[in-house]
């Protein structure tokens, strides 16, 4: 009976917290398997305390702090892009009020009659440059295509280094 | 850290000074680590823990009222990192045998008190690992310098009776288990 109350503190005295009593030290005299279970005890408790403590890695501290950049660096890229979504917000209730406001004080019809007035000045004015569009629009094609020609070749030398970066940060 | 000091930098972190808190990494970084490591056996899987830790520190910062020690909250957020991380390999830490490697390597006739302390201590590593999340930590920081009793039941938010019977038991499991 006595060996179940020795057992239940040989943690406390291995580690230094529950002193030895006269009448715990004649039993483990006596009695091997609470000596042992002390011994084991004690075993453990060494164990333990001479447990490494493994310091930090070289370079710890600045690695923890590049990832906090970086995440600093991801949430004002949220917080642009929720600047440039509150501006388009923004816009579209200005355009949307400026309307309203036309359409409430009766200046929209008179921009729409203001339309039919100026419309036929401008009819006469597309007859007026008609001929001159097949000019207009060669130069325009040759225009378009040196752009394409230059888009084209820049696109070559840019995106390859792109690439690389998408790649290490997968 | 004196508590003065300790109250002046979480001030000047909290101002968003960098170098603030590259010296509170620096003040806390081994406690941390070592905390970590003894409780995560994955050195690499540590010290991103570790880092996290200290990810948690800073975003948490504006918020923390200086009601505690600095080095409580920072040992409450280190076992809500651990007690995660062992929830995500609950299923792969619970298969640790103790026998495997002692079936695999056993020691030469001759004792060799090295080689037999070297089983010993991965024994007992995996002993540690099939301990419940929280006296794995208990048993991480109470033996490490400096951790007091009245600092781990405020951050692990227990009675102090409470821990140190979880300490006992988280003993007296590693000596049944080292001696099955």
């Amino acid at each position: 009976m006595f060996c179940d109350e020795v057992l239940e503190t040989v943690e406390l005295i291995a580690s230094g917290e529950l002193t030895l009593s006269p009448r715990i030290t004649n039993h483990l005299a006596s009695c091997r398997g609470c000596a042992a279970a002390l011994e084991s005890a004690r075993r453990v408790d060494a164990l333990l305390r001479s447990r490494a403590a493994p310091p930090a890695p070289a370079q710890f501290s600045s690695r923890v702090m590049s990832r906090l950049r970086r995440a600093r660096w991801r949430s004002e890229q949220w917080l642009d892009w929720g600047f440039n979504v509150a501006l388009a917000l923004a816009g579209a209730l200005v355009v949307t009020g400026l309307w309203m406001i036309m359409r409430q004080s009766g200046l929209a019809t008179v921009s729409s009659d203001a339309i039919d007035l100026l419309g036929p000045g401008m009819m006469l004015f597309v007859r007026r440059i008609s001929p001159s569009l097949p000019l207009y629009a060669a130069a325009t094609a040759l225009l378009g295509s040196a752009l394409g020609v230059w888009w084209w070749a820049e696109r070559d030398t840019t995106q390859a280094p792109r690439r690389m970066v998408a790649r290490d940060h997968q | 850290m004196e508590p003065v000091n300790e109250r002046e930098l979480v001030e000047r972190c909290r101002r968003g000074d960098e170098g603030a808190f590259q010296e509170l990494v620096d003040g806390y970084k081994n406690l941390v680590f070592a905390l970590i490591a003894r409780t995560v056996l994955d050195r690499t899987r540590a010290e991103d823990l570790a880092q996290d830790v200290f990810l948690r520190i800073h975003r948490g910062l504006p918020y923390f009222r200086g009601e505690a020690r600095l080095s409580t909250w920072i040992y409450r957020i280190v076992a809500n990192v651990c007690v995660q991380e062992r929830g995500q390999n609950a299923s792969a830490a619970g298969v640790v045998s103790l026998d495997d490697e002692r079936a695999a390597v056993r020691p030469p006739a001759v004792a060799d008190r090295q080689f037999s302390d070297l089983e010993l201590r991965d024994r007992l590593e995996k002993a540690i690992a099939r301990l419940p999340a929280q006296q794995r930590l208990l048993v991480a920081a109470h033996y490490l310098q400096g951790v007091r009793y009245e600092d781990l039941a405020e951050a692990l938010r227990m009675p102090l009776g409470t821990v140190k019977t979880q300490l006992f038991r988280a003993k007296q499991q590693l000596r049944r288990l080292l001696d099955s």
